[in-house]
């Protein structure tokens, strides 16, 4: 054997690999994956360089965490190969290498004599072995025969296909890896866009949030229609869990939100020492309009979920409308009447305004942006060879633990008008019940006739 | 009846059973061990009675949060045992086994647990979620019996080092241990990668995005699959195996449970 075949056919190797790959798959989940440099440098200070250098924040992606599957790869693959061979010769020219002292030294073994011939005696060990659902072949030697009895024999395979189905999946990820694809196109209702890598566009027909009653997210639902060469296909209601499918592309849906670079906001002025007055304007950032007595309304900068960020900064803490709040102005001429925050769910807030006109008060009755769905395009052609690996690992977990091999190996003789018979059992699991079986066997063939 | 009541029935009956069968493991007498099992029977009847109630008022599988999924685990790991005692006559290993459900069963019914009926998020509405979750766990609870007679193993491995005779014996427990992983390995792989990457790619179109809770699961089965290759390959048998076979079984323990609460990732339901 040559150096590189045995340093593969190592099982040590395996194991040593796999415990490499489970350190290493830890320290992937105690390390955040992906972040930005500004986020390492933030949590580790000088150590970010290294860790970002030997590719610790991007580890199953890795080129060293590659190398390691793909070493367990080719040793699976060559472990797997090296005994094949040997197994498949097993399975199908067995070997009637066998001597009546040999079977008696098995841990399951037996002998007997019985009245009569030895085709008498065949034909019983054949019976009794057939009823049991062995295969048998047969050798004969002068007065001798040999009986091999063997069932389920595919068990001894189970672990080929296990260890076939994993480089298949490692295969199915690699291809993933270079020809899947995954993108996002983020459609305003009545938008449509390409969809990447094919040739059909789809377009945003509805976009809704079902609620529960009691008032927590049901589902997201897109409408889309799918059109080929500008005319509409189909259309389908794509949600979460029910991906739309078409011409080996997947749309997902995936995510929402609203688009706040220029919402349409809905200001209500009112004045306290005159119930009367009620002025209402519907605006966006930046404009001002003129209100009666010479009064101006400016609206600010708008924010869907007031938060007071690092620095006492004024942010957003989502994209969701959880908090909505404009800074707004009321000037009269050069002088500022009022000007702050208002909210639209604390309309009576004033704690973030200034200005000496106490007397005016400004509601944020309504904040609209076009609402966007994201809808996830994927194409993943791996995913279909992931499918039959997983087959193919369930299949060979099924035969390596629940269908465990059989062997009897008889041998009779004829001797003074009777018959010697001798037999031994081989099997590696359930040698319990096999064991039971096989004396089951023995006791039948010296009874039968 | 309402659920909370039946599920306390079901822990008083488990705590019952598990004294009875402690009492057995040190006094031997078999009426014990039979009466443990008969209380065992009777609690997982009103467990199941307790998951199925909760299951018609949710309208949705019981196993959507921690404390429905901690349930869940706690019958799955009776389920597991009563198999393993009807088949392998253990019933030394029975109190013990219990004595963990209690405290999964108590760690549900804890405070810590929001115990409401919250309705599906739409990620969970999918009958992948029963697949993929019993069929997982279901695996966890075998790892779970041979947590614990790899523990017995090791205490019956040092008796015997010192000239005792324990029942069972070591060499009984290890090859328990061993049948225990030869049916919670195939059923974790079925459920927990196989089924789990076949939904990831139903809901996230990806089957594989290297999320803390599926690395995890990575980990443990590689754990696993150490140990069945230096126990069928190597021959290794005992105290070596034991240890593999604790290591896995807190590795599921950590997939479970660990990763919902010190790590974050996409899979933050249960």
């Amino acid at each position: 054997m040559n150096p590189f075949t045995k340093f593969f056919t190592s099982v040590k190797l395996a194991l040593v690999l796999i415990i490499v790959l489970i350190l290493a798959s830890v320290l992937g989940t105690l390390i955040p994956q992906d972040g930005s440099a500004q986020d390492y440098a933030a949590r580790y200070g000088r150590m970010a360089g290294v860790l970002m250098r030997l590719q610790l924040t991007h580890l199953y992606h890795s080129v060293w965490y590659l190398a390691l599957l793909l070493l367990l790869g080719l040793n699976i693959a060559v472990c797997t190969l090296s005994r094949l061979s040997l197994k498949w010769a097993k399975a199908v020219r067995p070997g009637f290498q066998f001597e009546a002292a040999g079977l008696l030294a098995l841990k399951t073994s037996g002998s007997l004599k019985r009245p009569g011939k030895i085709e008498d005696g065949l034909q019983a060990v054949r019976r009794e072995l057939g009823l049991r659902h062995y295969r048998l072949r047969e050798a004969a030697h002068h007065n001798r025969r040999q009986v091999l009895a063997r069932k389920r024999i595919l068990g001894w395979f189970g672990s080929d296909l296990v260890h076939l189905g994993l480089l298949i999946i490692l295969a199915g990820g690699i291809l993933s890896g270079w020809t899947g694809s995954r993108e996002f196109l983020q459609l305003e209702e009545g938008q449509s866009a390409a969809v990447p890598r094919s040739d059909f566009r789809v377009r945003l027909d509805k976009f809704q949030t079902e609620l529960y009653p009691q008032g927590s997210v049901k589902s997201w639902k897109s409408t889309v229609t799918v059109i080929e060469g500008g005319r509409d296909v189909f259309s389908r209601v794509v949600r979460v869990n029910h991906p739309l499918s078409h011409r080996g592309v997947r749309l997902y849906q995936s995510g929402y939100g609203w688009d706040w670079t220029n919402p349409s906001l809905e200001l209500w002025v009112k004045k306290k020492s005159d119930p009367a007055f009620l002025e209402k304007r519907r605006m966006r950032p930046g404009e001002h309009v003129a209100l009666p007595g010479g009064l101006e309304l400016k609206a600010g900068r708008f924010v869907p979920d007031f938060i007071i960020g690092r620095e006492r900064r004024v942010e957003s803490r989502s994209d969701e409308p959880r908090n909505p709040a404009a800074l707004v102005e009321i000037v009269k001429g050069s002088e500022t009447m009022l000007s702050g925050w208002v909210f639209a769910n604390y309309p009576d807030f004033r704690g973030m305004h200034s200005g000496r006109g106490a007397d005016f008060s400004v509601e944020l009755k309504d904040a609209q942006a076009p609402q966007y769905s994201v809808l996830e395009a994927a194409r993943d052609p791996g995913a279909a060879v992931i499918w039959l690996a997983c087959i193919l690992i369930m299949a060979g977990l099924f035969l390596a633990f629940y269908w465990p091999p059989r062997e009897i190996r008889i041998i009779l003789e004829e001797n003074r008008g009777k018959t010697e018979i001798a037999a031994g059992g081989l099997a590696s699991k359930n040698r319990e019940s096999f064991e039971s079986e096989f004396q089951d066997i023995l006791s039948s063939i010296r009874r039968g006739a | 009846m309402n659920e909370s009541t039946v599920f306390l029935v079901a822990l008083v009956l488990y705590i019952l059973a598990a004294g009875l069968y402690l009492a057995f493991h040190f006094s031997r007498k078999a009426g014990r061990a039979r009466a443990g099992f008969g209380l065992a029977l009777a609690g997982l009847l009103a467990h199941t009675a307790a998951l199925i109630i909760r299951t018609a008022k949710s309208g949705h599988a019981p196993f959507t949060n921690m404390y429905e999924s901690l349930s869940f685990l706690a019958w799955a790991s009776v389920v597991a045992y009563i198999l393993m005692e009807r088949k392998f006559k253990i019933r030394a290993a029975g109190g013990y086994v219990l004595l963990i459900v209690i405290a999964l069963m108590a760690l549900a019914s804890s405070p810590l647990m929001p115990k409401e009926i919250a309705p599906l998020v739409p990620a969970l509405q999918s009958y992948w979620l029963w697949l993929h979750v019993s069929i997982t766990l279901l695996g966890e609870a075998f790892f779970a019996v041979a947590f614990i007679t790899s523990l017995m193993y090791l205490r019956a491995a040092s008796r015997e080092s010192r000239g005792q005779k324990p029942t069972p014996s070591s060499d009984k427990l290890d090859s328990i241990s061993y049948r225990s992983v030869a049916v919670g390995f195939p059923l974790f792989t079925l459920g927990g990668l196989v089924l789990g990457m076949v939904w990831a790619y139903k809901a996230w179109g990806t089957y594989w995005s290297w999320d803390p809770k599926e690395v995890w699961s990575l980990i443990t089965w590689f754990v696993f699959a150490l140990y069945l290759h230096t126990r069928i390959v190597m021959g290794w048998k005992g105290r070596r195996s034991a240890i593999i076979a604790l290591i896995g079984f807190l590795a599921a323990l950590f997939t479970y449970f660990g990763v919902n609460y010190l790590l974050s990732g996409l899979h933050s339901y249960a």
